[in-house]
């Protein structure tokens, strides 16, 4: 059993908790994640690790709820035990010397992407970083990526498409000034969709931009294949190969998309959660 | 001289109509009055060819002379001398292929129904009363890790605590048990067995780590360099293949074990008293001809499928999976397609399957070996309409250890290198089970854990 040792409520519907995982935070880095079930009926479900400490042994996470998992997560306090918690799982994130790295990130990732611009930091990197909200009120962790980023852009718009034009808004100024003012590697967590569309708007430049995907996950290990993706024509399984991957090379956002919202109708709470255009709806 | 009975005493089960819509164990086993109508058929014959055809090897005459005696304890005994899963093999060995195969009666009727017994003994013991325990040998403080808690994990982990070394076995996923929980349903083994054997294990002093990933939470030379002074790996063959034909990724196309796992270790069969769900069509076909496929076949039928097609490239008469599964399958009324293979998945314009392309394939002359390979015949392409598909290829090893341990040997089919002892290229690393032989059966997996445990103990009592 692992420990809840925290649980904090950083904005409406968003909580981070860090649980009591020695196991698990010696080996974490950045853009990993773990798969917890919460009790003996629980299903497994993914979150990506957005800070650990390898001495205390814990691991945090943030999560938004979405649906019947998240729900129960939320009702959680310190104390309380998780059946199962499993990580680092997947391949850390690609961290090296770049130069100018634009990144991406909105829900969960405006937490879980601070582990990766540590490490960018830490490698001289000059950052740039696009936060998009739905308003100021569901923004949060906004201090940490103030400290790290030597630009930071909020992209802050009601839900729907209006939202999504924002942050397409802010990249399409940035690739403007590109390469006079150089963007070297765009990393992007945040929704698929608006992956999908950084990656076509960066490739006309040729500027390696990172996507990390997250498809429906079962085992996390690279055994049940509910994960695959095709990637560079061949099939990959995120879980092992990912999450991050390159996203000019990822060929049928489409079909990841569709397989992504398989469940969708089982429990999902998240307004505006019918994209246009999805399969599903 | 005793008269020979030719037919063997049939075992009650559920019927068809019923058994479709619950996943309670599909045979009942036999009371005690068929198991020793059953037993009385043996005629102890001297020179054993059913105790060879195992590849275990068990005392089959000895257990069956105890029950025709009515000593199941001793029987119990007798079995438990060389399998410590006599309930997991008495349900799942192909026994058609092994001990029942090599069995006198089989040239003139129906052989012994020696894995029948074999359960009901099995029963009979977990039923009954406590297990019997095991003497336990005294302390030698060497340290073992085994990796993997599957048929081969489990079997290496119990022989080496008996004969008194410290082990501790490393499982990735939050049960153990291996392919017998995640991936046999329960209506043909159900997890209760399982989950007593384990228990069984972990009463002999066994560390049990689940949640642990070998070659992400430590590697294999952690393990070497750190507490252990030897290594058995039997993380099994859990890579699913795919077919690699257009289309296999839309929606709706599972891998067998993503389909398995969902129904039988995270219960989506219970759904949404279990969280996890599993979402289900129509029209189910089910591509692949062994086990796996016959699982994957009659889950779909318990949970709600209209109509199920296996879909095999060869003929009934080539499929490797159970002769009992292939009858219990075609009795709940799955629909077979022989000789015939997928070249495609099609899209209903929203990227989920509506429909395959099959191509009709015909059986060439046996070749040197005897094998008559499946060939597609030019032009036959078909369409036929499904919303599900479970590709049910089988697996591949899993690569995980193996390419977070250079100096370890693999084949080019990514199976682990092993002698006739279960030895691998590295120092003090022992493999067994479908690691190494790239997918077989539980019982062999346990055979080769056996041997891999004896060589084991030598070199942690003598170093060699
Ligand atoms: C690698 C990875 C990292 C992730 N990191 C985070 C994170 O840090 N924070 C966070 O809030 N969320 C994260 N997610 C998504 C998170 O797993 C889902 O939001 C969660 O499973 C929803 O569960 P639910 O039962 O509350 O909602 P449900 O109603 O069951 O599902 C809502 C939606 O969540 C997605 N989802 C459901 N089950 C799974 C599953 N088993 N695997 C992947 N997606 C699923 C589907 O798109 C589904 O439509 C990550 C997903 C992946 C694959
Ligand atoms: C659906 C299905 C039906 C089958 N039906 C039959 C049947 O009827 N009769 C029969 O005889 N055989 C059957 N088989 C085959 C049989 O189950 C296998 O041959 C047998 O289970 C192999 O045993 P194993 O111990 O080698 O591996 P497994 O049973 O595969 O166990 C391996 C274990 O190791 C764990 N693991 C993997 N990697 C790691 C790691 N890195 N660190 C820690 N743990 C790890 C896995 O999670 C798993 O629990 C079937 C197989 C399947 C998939
Ligand atoms: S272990 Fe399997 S092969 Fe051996 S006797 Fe039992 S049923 Fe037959
Ligand atoms: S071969 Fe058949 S009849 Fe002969 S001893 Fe074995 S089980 Fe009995
Ligand atoms: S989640 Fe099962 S293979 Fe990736
Ligand atoms: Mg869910």
């Amino acid at each position: 059993m692992y420990s809840i040792v925290e649980h904090e409520v950083l904005a409406p519907r968003v909580h981070r908790l860090r649980v009591q995982a020695p196991v698990v935070a010696e080996k974490a880095k950045p853009g990993q994640f773990v798969i917890l079930i919460i009790d003996e009926k629980g299903e497994r479900v993914p979150f990506t690790i957005s800070d650990w400490d390898s001495e205390a042994g814990t691991v945090d996470f943030v999560f938004i709820e979405v649906g019947k998992t998240t729900q129960q997560l939320a009702t959680m306090q310190p104390g309380d035990q998780l059946l199962s918690f499993i990580g680092p799982l997947g391949r850390p994130a690609e961290v090296g010397q770049f130069g100018h790295v634009v990144s991406v990130l909105s829900g969960y990732g405006i937490a879980a992407m601070v582990p990766i611009l540590k490490a960018l930091k830490d490698n001289g990197n000059t950052l740039t970083t696009i936060v998009q909200a739905p308003d100021q009120d569901r923004l949060f962790g906004q201090k940490p990526l103030e400290e790290l980023s030597d630009t930071l852009i909020l992209a802050l718009g009601t839900q729907g498409d209006g939202m999504m034009e924002s942050t397409t808004v802010a990249m399409r100024k940035l690739l403007n000034q590109h390469p006079k003012r150089r963007i070297d590697r765009v990393i992007a967590m945040c929704s698929l969709c608006l992956m999908r569309v950084l990656s076509e708007m960066t490739r006309p430049y040729a500027i390696k931009t990172m996507v990390h995907l997250t498809p429906v996950m079962v085992d996390g290990t690279g055994m049940c294949g509910a994960c695959r993706l095709s990637v560079g024509r061949t099939n990959r399984f995120a879980c092992v190969h990912g999450p991050e991957f390159d996203g000019h090379e990822v060929d049928g956002w489409e079909v990841l998309m569709a397989r992504r919202c398989t469940y969708a109708d089982e429990s999902i709470l998240q307004q505006g959660f019918q994209c246009r255009g999805c399969s599903q709806w | 001289k005793q008269k020979i009975n030719l037919n063997r005493v049939e075992m009650p089960k559920q019927s068809e109509h019923e058994r479709r819509h619950n996943f309670d164990e599909v045979a009942l086993g036999y009371t005690w009055e068929l198991a020793k109508e059953e037993a009385s058929r043996c005629i102890q014959c001297k020179k054993r060819p059913c105790q060879q055809g195992c590849p275990v090897n068990i005392d089959i005459p000895d257990f069956i002379a105890a029950l025709q005696r009515e000593d199941v304890e001793e029987a119990a005994r007798i079995l438990k001398r060389k399998t410590s899963l006599p309930g997991v093999c008495g349900r799942v060995c192909p026994q058609e292929l092994q001990c029942e195969n090599a069995c006198t009666l089989n040239k003139k009727g129906a052989p012994v129904a020696i894995g029948r017994l074999e359960r009901f003994i099995a029963d009979w013991e977990r039923t009954q009363g406590a297990p019997t325990m095991p003497e336990m040998a005294p302390s030698t403080g060497k340290k073992v890790a085994v990796v993997g808690s599957g048929p081969s994990g489990l079997t290496v982990a119990s022989d080496l605590a008996i004969l008194g070394h410290q082990v501790v076995l490393f499982e990735a996923l939050h049960v153990a048990g291996g392919v017998l929980m995640y991936g046999i349903p329960q209506f043909r083994l159900p997890k209760e067995i399982v989950q007593r054997e384990v228990q069984y294990v972990q009463s002999l002093g066994v560390d049990l780590r689940l949640n642990t990933v070998i070659g992400i939470n430590y590697s294999l030379d952690e393990l070497l360099r750190t507490d252990y002074d030897a290594v058995y790996l039997a993380p099994g063959a859990g890579l699913p293949k795919f077919l690699g034909v257009p289309g296999e990724n839309l929606n709706m196309v599972y891998s067998a074990n993503e389909f398995l796992t969902r129904t039988n270790l995270m219960k989506a069969y219970r759904y949404p008293e279990y969280a996890t769900p599993i979402k289900m069509g129509k029209k189910v076909a089910v591509i692949g001809g062994g086990n796996v496929a016959m699982d994957a076949a009659r889950c779909a039928v318990r949970l709600g499928a209209q109509e199920v097609y296996v879909i095999y490239r060869r003929t009934r008469a080539e499929m490797p999976a159970r002769l009992e599964e292939v009858e219990n399958a075609e009795e709940e009324g799955i629909e077979f397609h022989f000789l015939c293979n997928p070249t495609a998945f099609l899209s209903d314009g929203r990227n989920n399957v509506a429909a395959m392309e099959l191509i009709r394939m015909k059986l060439t002359e046996p070749d040197e070996s005897g094998r008559r390979r499946p060939v597609p015949i030019p032009g036959s392409e078909y369409i036929l309409d499904v919303d599900t598909v479970v590709v049910s290829l089988g697996t591949s090893p899993n690569p995980l250890i193996p390419s977070t341990t250079p100096d370890l040997n693999v084949t080019r089919w990514g199976t682990v290198v092993t002698d006739e002892r279960g030895r691998t290229s590295k120092a003090r690393v022992w493999a067994g089970g479908d690691i190494v032989s790239g997918g077989a059966t539980v019982i062999s997996a346990m055979g080769e854990g056996r041997i891999a445990a004896a060589s084991m103990h030598e070199f942690l009592s003598n170093g060699q």
